[in-house]
Parts: structure tokens; sequence; C-alpha cells
């Protein structure tokens, strides 16, 4: 059994943790961070395909939320977290979103302007930028769709830095923030899990960990420290606090984007190494459309969904790639860690709004993929009608229902939520847990609701934010 | 991986390729072990039921045995049929066969 002591602790180096890491040791402090995952270089694998599966996701993409209908879900379990597999997609929290959130659950110093000055120093550590030169066929799909429809579209801005042949790397956390992270002093533990955290009254002294090594061999390692900052994403914070035996308003009021897709075929090729930048915000903030990778891998999966013979459809897989509408839900869920299970129960209860809402935004998209020249849509829905006209889109209004909607999501929040409105949330307004002194929250748990877009901005912004607030307190 | 969960892997397994079939079969079995404990539970104990309910129907001579096809076809009628957590367990089988096959088939061509 080995100790260390640190002044910091970070749990976690996704979005939260990693921002957290670099604000805090660029400051002076000492910082430690574990991370569950490996440390896995992030040029070794070609993104989306199964080799990055097994290398950087938590369960091999096979996680899921358990209702009805089930939702599939996918996190990263590596160092820099979710940054690593996500496509990237860089938008700032939506203004009304920030006042509405301020308002119901007393969120202080959360105004647009002190929101949107953060987001400004995010963009100015990472590089926040839109694809030099024409969009690639699968994205420009989007485009001419919106455009014939009459429809507002976006190309949405990524977490890339391009050189001047216009090749783009991904700024993930593992490039960005935990290099910075390390120069300044911090150190990063992979393959390290915390197992429950040492509390002493109000405050948290040390957390139990289980550290893998190279070689298999696994190694409990206590780690003190002064403060100790949780950010394990929505789905793991909750699950690490309620094993340390911190409950309230932990775990309930999960909040994500449950997302419904569609397999389209055009009369041209289309490629497949990338993630659609263009977004359709005609119906924004309820439902968004977007393009979602599109191997062959994930193109034979996405045409099984109707669970008819995919053989024909195959054969011309290069002119075939996936959309997707996904939707802000009334619905919520709940993650509970149970004694003796390593990971947590996930739960997620679709309301009938979001049913609805889900079948509109699939018939939108039919819509849209049509006027885009798509010849064959396939639907994500089980026994869904493959649609080649314009006429027969009304048919999946009847077809999303519980029992054969294929629903999955990339985006988890809301697990805890900040704010000083004790009844609802589980922490205060920077992310101090309710009744700790020096435990913190840092990540997509603190959203109070799920903001519409991919949150990595809003996630970034408010752990700096909060960085800051705990800078000048502690 | 159990028994029948091999046996499905095998009958929605559609290349001839036997490197590939192996392939896909042990990135299957690596994704169970992965899996969150209660999902791998559930989906094990539904690999029990449905196992023994294929092997009454060999019995009964209503299902051909070795015949990957015939395996399809009542996969195909769990996956269409009434019952969600059947119908559950068919698709996370199908989507885990369908996507590290033809992942690996580009990897192949590539």
């Amino acid at each position: 059994m080995g100790d260390l002591t640190t002044e910091v602790l970070v749990i976690g180096s996704g979005a939260g943790g990693a921002v957290t890491a670099a604000a805090l040791a660029e400051a002076g402090r000492t910082v430690t961070v574990v991370e569950e995952g490996p440390w896995v270089d992030p040029d070794e694998h070609e993104p989306f395909s199964l080799a990055e599966m097994v290398a950087k996701y938590r369960h091999r993409g096979a996680g899921a939320a358990l209702g009805n209908p089930p939702i599939a879900y996918a996190e990263g379990r590596c160092v820099g977290g979710s940054t690593e597999i996500n496509s990237g997609l860089y938008h700032r929290l939506p203004e009304h979103l920030a006042q509405e959130w301020r308002t119901t659950y007393g969120i202080d110093e959360f105004t647009p302007e002190v929101l949107e000055a953060y987001a400004e120093r995010v963009e100015s550590q990472l590089s926040v930028a839109r694809l030099p030169g024409a969009p690639p066929p699968s994205s420009a799909v989007l485009e001419r769709g919106a455009t014939k429809l009459g429809w507002r579209n976006v190309e949405f801005a990524r977490v890339f830095s391009y050189d001047e042949a216009g090749r783009g790397t991904k700024q993930t956390m593992s490039r960005t923030m935990l290099p910075r992270a390390r120069a300044a002093g911090a150190t990063i533990i992979p393959d390290c899990r915390v197992v429950s955290l040492v509390r002493q009254g109000d405050r948290v002294v040390a957390a139990r960990c289980r550290r893998t090594h190279p070689g298999g061999g696994v190694e409990r390692l206590t780690i003190h420290a002064d403060h100790v900052f949780v950010c394990c994403g929505a789905v793991h914070t909750p699950a690490l606090l309620q094993r340390s035996g911190i409950r309230h308003n932990v775990g309930n009021g999960l909040k994500m984007h449950p997302t419904i897709k569609v397999a389209a075929r055009f009369p041209h090729p289309v490629d497949h190494g990338d993630v659609p930048m263009h977004r359709v915000t005609e119906f924004s903030p309820f439902i968004a459309i977007g393009g979602s990778a599109s191997r062959r891998g994930q193109v034979a999966m996405a045409l099984a969904d109707t669970g008819q013979p995919i053989d024909e459809a195959m054969a011309d897989w290069e002119n075939i790639s996936t959309y997707y509408a996904a939707i802000r839900s009334e619905g919520s869920g709940r993650v509970v860690a149970l004694p003796g299970l390593r990971s947590p129960i996930v739960t997620y209860s679709l309301s009938e709004a979001d049913l609805s809402r889900l079948a509109r935004g699939l018939v939108h998209l039919g819509e849209l993929l049509l006027a885009a020249g798509a010849v064959e849509l396939h639907p994500s829905v089980t026994g869904g009608h493959v649609v080649r006209r314009l006429d027969e889109l009304g048919i999946w209004w009847d077809q999303v229902t519980r029992a054969r909607a294929n629903l999955m999501t990339v985006h988890l929040t809301s697990s805890l939520r900040m704010g000083e409105d004790r009844r609802r949330t589980g922490t205060d307004s920077f992310g101090r847990v309710w009744g700790f002194r020096n435990l913190r929250v840092n990540d997509a748990s603190l959203l109070p609701d799920a903001p519409g877009v991919n949150p990595q901005a809003a996630i970034m912004a408010i752990a700096t934010r909060n960085c800051d607030h705990f800078l000048a307190d502690a | 991986m159990l028994w029948f969960e091999r046996e499905v892997v095998g009958a929605l397994t559609t290349t001839t390729d036997q490197s590939i079939r192996s392939s896909v079969e042990a990135f299957v079995d690596g994704a169970l072990r992965d899996w969150p404990e209660h999902l791998r539970l559930g989906v094990a104990a539904e690999s029990v039921l449905l196992g023994t309910w294929a092997a009454v129907l060999r019995a009964l001579g209503r299902l051909p045995a070795g015949d990957p096809a015939a395996l399809r076809e009542l996969l195909d009628r769990w996956e269409h049929g009434p019952i969600g957590l059947v119908r559950s367990y068919v698709r996370a089988m199908k989507s885990l066969v369908i996507m590290a096959e033809h992942d690996m088939l580009a990897e192949e061509a590539a």
C-alpha cells in the first residue's frame, strides 16, 4: 500500500478535470491528477475506429441507461476523458440558458457576461476554429438541405488547429490542458481508480485508490489532500460521491440529449473520416440536427437498426452517411452506485413529449436529407419504413414508439447541479459540495440541464470560473 | 462468452473469412467482459433462458440444429417480438457483431 500527499487532488482528466488541473497548477498549487483510464497516444488510433473504442471508451462504448426505451451512451475512459473521443464541436452556452439557470437554481455570478469572459479565456487557451476551405460532402449535405428548405444552419467551430495544408488536429485535453498542467508542476497518474473518499467531519482528507501497473499488478494507494475536485463526469462523479456516503441531491436529475438517427444513401460517395461540422438550428433549442461518425462499422450498425437485411445497402456503403436529430429532453434519470458493483446503474425516463419530439426530429431530418439529394433513408427504428420519397415520411410519426425507437446519446449532464437553492442542488454556485469545506465538483454534473448543444465549451468555461473562485477563496 | 452467445455471434457474422470471424468473436467476448456488471449479468441470464428455449425448439424439431440461417431467423423474430428485454438482447448482440465485422472488413480492405 502506498501513500501520497498533495495540496489539490483532481479526480478525472476530461474537460473539467484538465481545466482544473491547469488553472490550479499555473496558480502555483501542488496538483495531482488521477485518471481511471490509461494514457493513450492521441495519434495511435483512427478516430471512431474499433481500436479506438477498445483503447479509449468506457465499456468499449457500450454504456446504457436503463428505461423504456433504454438509451445507449458512450463516454471516454482514458487520459483526457471524453475530449479524446468526441467530435470536438465547440458551442458556447446559449445566453438564454445562462439566464434561465441562474434564476431557477439561484446561481451566483452566472450572468451571460461573466460566462462570455470565461469562454473567451478558454478559447484563447485552445484553438477554436472553423474548417479552412469547403466543407466535406457529408457536412455540405446538411447545409444544402437546410438552404433548400430555408432552414437556419451553421458551421460550428471545433476545438481544432489546422496547419497550412488544412489538416486538422483535435485539441484534446491530452494535447492542451494536461501538458500545461504538467509543465506547471502537476503530477498525472493514469490507470488509477478512486474507490472512495475518506471523510473527517466536514472535510475530505484522502482518496482510496487502486492503481494498475503496466504489468497488471494492482497497488492500493491512499492520496491525502487538502482540497479535492471530483471531475469524473455526470455518471461517475455521483457514483464516487455515493460510494463515499455523500448523497444529498447526488445522482438524481441526470439529463441527456436523446438522439435518433438516419442512415442516408446518396447517389454519390460521401466522406467517412470525420464528423460533419454543420448543424441545422431551425428547431433550436428543442431539436438539433447534425451528422455522426460514419465509418463502415457505424454505417452498418445504423442500417441494421431497422431490423431489415443490410447486404444490398452495404454494397453501396461508400454512398451512405449517418445523421441525427437530438432533443432537449423533459425526462430525467438517476445514477445509483450499489455496494459491490463497480459500475453504477444509470436509468433514464423519457416523457411522452420527448418521444413526440424525437418523432418530429426524425421527420424533419428526413425532409432535410431528401432535400439534400438523399435517395434512401433508413431510420434507427426497428421495423421502421425505409423512405425514398417525401410523401412517405409521415409514416415515421407512428413508428417512433418506446418499443421500436433505438436511441443513443453522448452528452450526459446535471447529476448534481449547482446553485444556492439547496433543495434542488448538490453543490453551491461554484461546485462546492453541500456540507463539505474542501470537496468540489467541476464537470458536466454541475450543469443544471442539458444545454441542447455539445456541452464541452460550457463545462470548460464553468470549470475555469470555479477555479478562479477557489483561488480567491482558499 | 456463454455457449449460446457464441452461437448467436456465429449466426450473425456473415463473412466466410475465418480470421475475421475469429476476431469478431474475440471482440464481442472482450466487449461483454467489459460491460457494466449489471448489464452483463442481465445479458448472461437472457442467454441462458433464450439458449434453453432454442434447445427446446431444436428438440421439438422446430429449429434445425447447426443451421445459422435458421437461428438468424429466430433472432429476427425475437427482435420484432413483443418482449422488450428480448428485443434489447438481440439489438445489443447484433450491434456488437455488425459493427465489429464491418469495421474489420474495412480495415482489411484498406
